[in-house]
């Protein structure tokens, strides 16, 4: 039971750093559609960081410039040339997979076996991780874990308690009224998505060099897509993020456990690995009232 | 002697050639109260929008304290305590009061506590009631401009634009707007504020800079005039010679609207009991400056919106909660206001654009299909009648020129129309030839002994093509006229709210 709590916290960090960095960037107005590519390039970007240099800072460091430069391709087409947000986006994620494959080939060929690293290690914090139940469950993770701990307050006080924040939120609502009070909308935009891009980046290098220690094309498999997912159910705010997260984090720890043990025999494995996914059209239906950015997904355009 | 706080020397702007501001020159004093009059389009907005750095100049200066400013962003405009409150506020809904105000102001870390009471004292000092906490999309728009108020004097506005304050408010409201433009201006502040209402220019103003046509028409001293003399100032004298023919005996009642009532959700009235009846054969213009009810009384004989109280009888048959469609199919054309939101798709073909209110059945859709050679002939044959310049009729709406355009939604809207075409100002935009080939369409119409009804805020065009004129003010009908009862100066007062028999 701990084992699967332990998991469910871990598998859930790059859901929440991803619908974090999503949260950021729909507040402005911007839809992160390519989140699945920056997911995808930060999981390589990570992989081959690690593999070529040894080093796991080296290795995120270069999934957050991955995740950076994916996300300023995006903001390219959609902040400065206007263009749409879900066709932009979609278009960056079948390139991003082919990109990784292509790059994949290139530098490594095709191995016999499959090329490995060594993950990041848990780092147990004193005392804490020594509280029954709750302790190895929250404080025996990886640094990735503990910095989306911090991710959460953080980018609240951002949010609601910075003239940043006021900023952010303003340029998804009503930019016109932010440009009158002398704030560049495109700008903020701009930087935002790169942020976002950053985070996803980051977020996705968890699948490689916080997990599984490997790269195949298909490592993410929909989770960028559930990030933006969850970004729409938690309201977009980092709470809602927060909680909408750990709900994934644990059915997908739920779903690793039960394909590890053989499953169930009444349910089905296929179920059980659906149930992230079926889980999210749920929430969507059952959700009234969402707080949607009045500007979402609409480009800024400034009359002259 | 002090130099005028707000000095305009000179200034031009033009909008791809046309003529927004030509050479326009006046200025404002410390404390004094200005008025900017004129009909729509006379460029009060936008001469404003230069001074607010919305807008760019091209020619001419601004002074400042009797310095030249250089104001290019609203930023700068700040930076020497101009404010503007535009007609659309500028607010963020779904934020607070308090984060409205200090938005763009405020740098890291935020005191919302703190903040909430520095906003609540400056409300206090003008007396605004204004729960500082609230959601702004909650508050009632009287208020949400209140709010606007405060954005300007958090900082410390001593310069305060508005346009067209008084539009969107309660009588009530107003009064209470005029009294904070008063005390505002008593502190040694300025105000300037675009209208076309002459009671609230009378009532608040120092003085009145009249504009014409992007032109000062000219300054006056607002104890000195009176508003026959300001009428004559706004409206233009030189009116085109009607190409109407003599009136014609009026035929039955095709439309009759009774009591008709129209309220907006804050139930502020758009429409305020008004009644009146068109026959055939009759073009039953509709005077008034944008803005009065008349879109609003045009989606109501359309069926697009909804009356709260009143009915509406067309051809002996009460249409009052009838359908858009039932309405289509009864024989009511409509050209609306807005040709690019209302009247037509511009990703389409012109055949397709056609179709648009047909295509449930009729003559060109046979068993859900739709018969692609019998539509394209008919919209060639309406090209070639309308003169449309197009390459023909699966040409894209939106590779046409406006006056193309509204020709295109024309033709329809006038074959849909067997007994009632509604034209909501069909010649806004256009340039002189394409409103010479509109208004013989409207002509022939009536000739054809369709009931026609024309809004239009341009007085010419009111006076050229109509049999009866009505006067729209706030949703009321201030009178019916016979063309040719009533002299410009006369429909300009209507126009304005002032009750004219009663003012002699």
């Amino acid at each position: 039971m701990i084992s699967i709590l332990t998991r469910a916290i871990m598998m859930s960090t790059p859901l929440l750093l991803g619908s974090v960095a999503e949260v950021y960037a729909e507040r402005t107005g911007m839809m992160v559609t390519a989140i699945e590519g920056i997911f995808l390039l930060g999981a390589w970007g990570g992989f081959v960081g690690t593999y070529m240099t040894g080093s796991l800072a080296v290795g995120m460091l270069v999934a957050i410039a991955a995740g950076v430069a994916t996300a300023a391709v995006y903001a390219a087409i959609t902040v400065l040339l206007k263009q749409q947000q879900i066709v932009t986006g979609t278009a960056i994620n079948i390139l991003a997979g082919g990109f990784c494959a292509y790059f994949q080939r290139v530098l490594f060929g095709i191995p016999t076996t499959p090329l490995q690293i060594s993950i990041l290690d848990r780092i147990p914090i004193p005392f804490l991780s020594s509280i029954p139940v709750i302790g190895p469950m929250l404080f025996n993770q990886n640094i990735l874990t503990y910095f989306a701990y911090i991710v959460i307050p953080v980018s609240y006080i951002v949010l609601y308690r910075t003239s940043l924040g006021l900023a952010i939120r303003s340029a998804g609502e009503n930019p016109e009224a932010a440009d009158a009070s002398g704030i560049n909308v495109n700008r903020i935009r701009f930087l935002t998505v790169l942020a976002a891009g950053a985070m996803g980046g980051l977020a996705g290098s968890f699948y490689t060099i916080g997990y599984l220690g490997m790269f195949t094309t298909g490592i993410i498999g929909g989770r960028g897509w559930i990030a933006f997912a969850i970004c729409f159910l938690g309201n977009w705010n980092p709470r809602g993020a927060m909680f909408g997260t750990l709900v994934f984090g644990l059915a997908e720890a739920v779903s690793i456990y039960l394909q590890s043990t053989g499953g169930i025999a009444v349910i089905p494995n296929e179920f059980v690995i659906a149930l992230p996914y079926i889980l999210t059209i749920i929430l969507t239906i059952a959700k009234r009232n969402f707080a949607v950015p009045a500007k979402l997904g609409v480009p800024y355009i400034k009359e002259s | 002697m002090q130099p005028p706080v707000v000095e305009i020397c000179h200034v031009s702007k033009y909008f791809s050639k046309v003529i927004a501001n030509s050479d326009v020159s006046f200025s404002v004093g410390k404390g004094e109260v200005v008025a900017l009059l004129g009909e729509n389009g006379a460029g009060k907005s936008t001469i404003m929008k230069i001074l607010y750095g919305l807008y760019s100049a091209v020619e001419g200066e601004i002074l400042i304290d009797g310095k030249t400013a250089r104001i290019k962003n609203p930023k700068d405009a700040m930076s020497y305590g101009i404010a503007m409150i535009q007609q659309h506020f500028s607010l963020v809904f779904p934020h607070t009061v308090t984060e409205n105000v200090i938005l763009g102001n405020v740098h890291g870390w935020i005191r919302l506590e703190e903040h909430d009471r520095k906003v609540k004292a400056i409300a206090d000092s003008y007396g605004f009631d204004i729960p500082v906490t609230a959601k702004v999309g909650s508050l009632a728009v009287g208020i949400q401009q209140k709010v606007e108020i405060l954005k300007a004097l958090y900082l410390n506005a001593r310069i305060l634009i508005m346009d067209e304050p008084t539009a969107v408010l309660t009588p009530q409201e107003s009064e209470t707007l005029m009294q904070f433009i008063k005390d505002f201006a008593s502190r040694g502040n300025s105000v300037i504020f675009i209208t076309h209402k002459m009671k609230e220019v009378m009532e608040v103003a120092d003085r009145i800079v009249v504009m014409k046509a992007g032109k000062v028409a000219g300054i006056v001293d607002s104890r000195s005039t009176d508003e026959g003399e300001l009428a004559r100032m706004m409206m233009s004298s030189d009116l085109e010679p009607a190409v109407r023919e003599d009136d014609t005996e009026a035929g039955s009642d095709v439309l009759s609207v009774e009591n008709a009532v129209m309220t907006d959700r804050s139930g502020l009235r758009l429409l305020d009991g008004l009644s009146f009846t068109v026959h055939s054969g009759e073009i039953f213009g509709i005077a008034g400056v944008s803005g009065n009810g008349q879109d609003e009384l045009c989606e109501a004989i359309c069926g697009t919106s909804h009356l709260s109280s009143g009915s509406i009888r067309f051809m002996g048959r009460d249409i009052t909660s009838e359908s858009v469609r039932a309405r289509i199919d009864a024989g009511i054309g409509y050209v609306p206001v807005d040709r690019h939101r209302d009247g037509m798709i511009g990703q389409m073909t012109l055949s397709e654009n056609m179709l648009l209110k047909k295509s449930y059945g009729g003559e060109w859709v046979h068993h859900g299909f739709i018969r692609q050679k019998e539509l394209d002939n008919y919209t060639a044959d309406r090209i070639k009648q309308y003169q449309i310049k197009a390459t023909g009729p699966d040409d894209s709406a939106h590779n046409l020129s406006g006056g193309n355009q509204q020709k295109v939604v024309l033709a329809r809207e006038i074959d849909a129309g067997k007994h009632l075409v509604v034209f909501n100002q069909p010649t806004r935009g256009l340039d002189v030839g394409a409103v010479e080939r509109i208004h013989h369409s409207i002509l022939s119409e009536k000739r054809e002994g369709k009931a026609v009804i024309l809004v239009s805020t341009e007085l010419s065009e009111i006076f050229a093509l109509s049999d009866r004129i009505a006067i729209m003010y706030q949703g009321r009908i201030m009178g019916i006229y016979r063309n040719g009862e009533l002299t410009t100066e006369e429909i300009g007062l209507l126009m304005a709210g002032v009750d004219y028999e009663k003012a002699q």
